[in-house]
This record gives structure tokens, C-alpha cells and sequence, in this order.
């Protein structure tokens, strides 16, 4: 159960907000960058309105992974973030596989076999021809984000 | 790679702010887990700590006996970044020395990659020393490359990890 959590102070307040793209995130053990870039950026938003040094309340942590997921997201719009997960999630693809492929966006069959080879492993059910599918609806996202 | 996690930690009242009840006690009891959440920095099982995402539960407060202070166990989800093995990932050049890279993901900030790991690329001297190959591709400070981990390491003491990197794969170097 997750709870919309308001508390106030003479200083600050807090907000916390269960932050669902879509109902697969919900039971999302791994991110894409992109999906991190969104929720690290409103976290840091609610801390910028919250306080007048927001740059000393995060950790060097949450900081250099804004940082990094900034870089490294190919998709920026939520909606379009939100339409990379559903895509994906129609194939059969273990959630690390999902990711690493929202990640790094490859653009050939080949290249998504070299970046996650599991998914051609013995017994798995991915054809080159639904690969193909897949990295051409990937692509139609990028087009019009 | 980020994960994000359900974890259920005990965070400890003062008995001092034990007097506020109901929103206020909640309040403590949040702020408390938002500091032992940055404080903890990573551990080897989950990787860096980021950011709490919800509050799932708080549960009945323990008096612990010899302090007077209230345990109470927390559950929330919270987002963590862990590197592992034979993962693909893209990360960025920190340091060129005549051996090897120095890259950087996220918050991990040391990631190695030896020159015996990207045969094809040479050291090139000079007051920005590069890694460059036959094709003119070049490996520079601040660039972004993609690579494989190959191995990976927890320090405990400093909570940090590092890795070890190969570009010895189709579709791996500079982005």
C-alpha cells in the first residue's frame, strides 16, 4: 500500500508521492535512465521549493546520478518514457534485459543480441523478426518525442 | 544498473521527540530515515542508496530499554544503483594514463579499463593524452564509451564499489 504523505513545517514541506508511469512500474524491479532522470529531477524540484540550498541536501550520490541519467537518457518526455516501458514490457524480456535495451537503444537485431545476449539463449522465444519489431517501434517513439 | 527495492530498516526516536504524536511523531520518524538513508551510502547487496520513493508502512514503536529511545520499523521502497558482471552499460572517461581508462557511472567512480582490454586502441602522449585506433576513433577525456563490466568489487570500508572493464565485443567503444 502506498501512502501520499504531507508534513508540514515552520521550514519545509515534504511531499511524497507514489510516482506511477504505468501500471507495469509498479511491479518494476529495474529503471531505465530515463525513468530515473523524471524521478530524481522532481525530487530535486520539491527539494529546490523546500529549501533556499537544495545542492546541500542531496547526497553526492543522488547528485552524480542525476547527473549521469541526465547524460545518458535517450528519451526526455514522460509520455514517451511511459511508452518505451509498455513496448518493451510486451515482449517476453526479464527486467534487466528490458532495461539495458531502454538504455542503450540499439538500432540492428545484431546490435540488441550483442548488448543482451540472453535474449537469444536456448529456449528463449525471441525470433530475429521480433527483435526487428520491437527496435522499429522503439524507434517510431524517438521520431516524435 | 537502477533497481529499485523494498527494504525495511529500524530507525530510532530520542525519546526527547517522543512527546509529538500523531503527524509530528510521523514527521520524526520520515526525516530520521531520510538521514540514515543518505548517511548509509551504499551497501554490497543493494549498491548506492539514491532516494526514497513511498512510505509503505511504519510499524509499533519498540522502547528500547536502556535509552528510552522508541525503535520503529520502517518499510518504504527507495531507488538504489548497482553495477554487475558481464552488464553493458555506457560510462564516462575521467582519466587517460598510458595503461588504461579511468571511467566514471553515476556514482560509481572508478571503473578500469586496460589497455590489455582494447587491443585495438593505442595511447597517444601528449597534454591530452588520448586512446586512439586504425579507424581514427578515438577514446577522450569526458567521452562517453560503452563497455562491459567484467568484474566488480565492494569496498567496505570506503562503501564504494568498483569494477573492471572490457571492450573487447561488437558494438562496444566510443558512443
Amino acid at each position: 500500500m502506498h501512502h501520499n504523505i504531507y508534513l508540514r513545517s515552520s521550514d519545509f514541506l515534504f511531499l511524497f508521492t507514489s510516482i506511477y508511469f504505468c501500471p507495469e512500474f509498479l511491479k518494476a524491479k529495474c529503471l531505465m535512465n530515463c525513468e530515473v532522470a523524471l524521478i530524481l529531477e522532481r525530487k530535486y524540484e520539491q527539494l529546490q521549493q523546500m529549501s533556499d540550498d537544495p545542492v546541500n541536501q542531496v547526497s553526492q550520490v543522488f547528485e552524480k546520478s542525476l547527473q549521469y541519467v541526465q547524460r545518458f537518457s535517450r528519451y526526455k518526455n514522460p509520455d514517451a518514457v511511459r511508452q518505451v516501458r509498455e513496448i518493451l514490457s510486451r515482449y517476453e524480456l526479464a527486467e534487466f534485459e528490458l532495461c539495458v535495451l531502454g538504455n542503450l537503444c540499439p538500432e540492428t537485431v545484431e546490435e540488441a543480441i550483442a548488448m543482451v545476449p540472453s535474449i537469444k539463449s536456448r529456449g528463449r522465444v525471441h525470433d530475429d523478426e521480433a527483435i526487428e519489431k520491437m527496435l522499429t517501434d522503439l524507434s517510431l517513439i524517438k521520431k516524435f518525442e | 544498473m537502477f533497481l529499485k527495492v523494498q527494504l525495511q530498516w529500524n530507525v530510532i526516536i530520542p525519546s526527547e521527540s517522543l512527546d509529538a504524536k500523531g503527524l509530528a511523531l510521523q514527521k520524526a520518524i520520515v526525516v530520521r530515515l531520510l538521514e540514515d538513508f543518505s548517511t548509509k551510502k551504499a551497501t554490497k547487496d543493494h549498491g548506492y542508496f539514491l532516494a526514497v520513493t513511498t512510505l509503505d508502512s511504519i510499524g509499533e514503536g519498540r522502547v528500547r530499554q536502556h535509552t528510552g529511545d522508541v525503535l520503529f520499523p520502517v518499510t518504504f521502497s527507495g531507488l538504489t544503483f548497482k553495477i554487475f558482471r558481464g552488464e553493458i552499460l555506457e560510462a564516462t572517461v575521467h582519466k587517460i594514463l598510458k595503461h588504461g581508462v579511468f571511467l566514471r557511472c553515476g556514482p560509481v567512480e572508478n571503473i578500469y579499463l586496460s589497455y590489455q582490454k582494447m587491443t585495438d586502441y593505442r595511447y597517444v602522449p601528449g597534454e591530452n593524452p588520448i586512446f586512439m585506433n586504425e579507424k581514427m576513433s578515438k577514446i577522450e577525456k569526458d567521452m562517453a564509451v560503452r563497455l562491459m563490466v567484467i568484474g566488480t568489487k565492494y569496498m567496505e570500508a570506503e562503501r564504494e564499489f568498483q569494477a573492471v572493464a572490457s571492450l573487447e565485443g561488437d558494438f562496444l567503444g566510443p558512443v
